[in-house]
């Protein structure tokens, strides 16, 4: 039971005359589906009326055959399949609509990003410690430097958090993660199964390739070593090993290409329609 | 026609009632705003999704349905949806990368247990 908008039968869901019966849009509206039309291909007839009838009580079918219309007709797939996502999730949740997975997701990598800093701060002192025992002390300023870089770095996952929009309240949201910490790396989709967006609804499962746009890879940071580090055996318990660990953290390329994430490629809304006075 | 018509009512040019749903949301000294959200959801669906909600939540529908708006003109085949994957994707990798902290720290644990050293692991991690 197939809940994407778009069946097989891309040749056109049932639309206009001779086909297997108009379109799932059509037989929402009670209307004749005409050869040429625009839904067809993307509702078909048996289970396009039912995310049709979203889609129209959300957007309304005009506003939706515009959008359509003015769109390339190889993206107008995904565009539905998105249209019909909000068009659920405004149902479901008439008040965030799909904003409150964004909260949700913002949430969750707000409350695990103190905790990479706090170990990431034990592995610091540790490192400081042994080098301490005989090493330069700009090998520790180092260090100190990089998980200073790494802080910042985390700290840009968050986006900026002016105050506006109180969260949805069944998630315990900080009070800094708004509608404007939301950002759009539209450049970063490239192709994804977007028609799982359609069937655990708010649970989207998705196949994507990591954003090209990202110069930065925090796994790099502190990975660089680990594994060498981790593959040792904890039975050896020798100061060299543990020297050898501090020295891995500290050799950790330190020139990086650039900060992460934030802006230079994505396309933030267009926030100055909002009246901030 | 009253000057303090709201952003709705000065787009339709007709007489702003005192009643009106749209103009505690739509100021008029912001038609920008009304235009992005009329021009993606149309002011009839609007008002009508106004009307099903009680008022102390028709503030943060208005500010997420032009959030919506506006990601929609911008990206018209993603809108805001966009940005689920890639924000699903951050927290893969800040969540692996607790796990590889984690980890680290109880290698270092076991090397100071090992060598019959203190070791004052911080709370939380």
């Amino acid at each position: 039971m197939s809940s994407n908008p778009s069946t097989s039968s891309t040749s056109g869901g049932g639309g206009g005359s001779g086909g297997g019966g108009p379109c799932g849009a059509c037989k929402f509206l009670r209307r004749k589906c005409v050869a040429g039309c625009i839904f067809a291909p993307y509702f078909d007839s048996d289970q396009g009326a039912a995310h049709f009838a979203a889609v129209h009580k959300v957007f309304g079918a005009s506003n939706v055959s515009k959008l359509l219309f003015h769109l390339p007709v190889q993206r107008r797939h995904e565009a539905v399949v998105t249209i019909c996502y909000e068009a659920q999730a405004r149902l479901k949740d008439p008040v965030y609509g799909c904003i409150s997975h964004i909260f949700a997701l913002q949430q969750q990598s707000a409350n695990v990003t103190p905790k990479i800093l706090e170990g990431g701060n034990v592995l610091v002192g540790f490192a400081a410690h042994v080098l301490s025992q005989g090493t330069p002390v700009n090998q520790v300023v180092n260090l100190q430097a990089e998980l200073s870089y790494f802080q910042a770095h985390l700290a840009t996952l968050e986006g900026p958090s002016p105050q506006q929009i109180p969260p949805p309240q069944p998630t315990t949201l900080s009070p800094g993660i708004t509608i404007n910490d939301i950002q759009t790396p539209t450049s970063l989709l490239g192709s994804y199964d977007l028609s799982s967006l359609l069937e655990p609804m708010m649970t989207p499962s998705w196949n994507m390739q990591p954003p090209n746009r990202r110069q930065i890879d925090p796994r790099g940071f502190m990975s660089v070593g680990t594994t060498r580090a981790l593959d040792m055996a904890p039975s050896q318990g020798s100061t060299g090993d543990l020297r050898e660990l501090a020295r891995e953290l500290l050799q950790r390329p330190s020139s990086v290409s650039s900060m992460p994430c934030k802006t230079e490629d994505s396309n933030l809304p267009p926030h100055n329609i909002r009246d901030d006075n | 026609m009253s000057s303090k018509r709201c952003a709705v009512c000065k787009y339709f040019r007709r007489r702003c009632p005192p009643d009106c749903i749209f103009s505690p949301y739509f100021p008029p000294n912001n038609p920008q705003r009304f235009t992005c959200v009329h021009r993606i959801y149309g002011a009839s669906n609007i008002g009508k999704m106004l009307e099903e909600l009680n008022v102390e939540d028709r503030v943060i529908a208005i500010e997420t349905l032009c959030y919506e708006a506006s990601c929609r003109i911008q990206d018209p085949v993603y809108g805001c949806v966009g940005l689920i994957p890639w924000l699903e994707h951050e927290l893969n990798i800040t969540q692996t990368q607790l796990a590889k902290t984690r980890a680290k720290i109880s290698f270092v644990h076991a090397n100071y247990v090992a060598r019959g050293e203190p070791f004052i692991q911080q709370s939380g991690v």
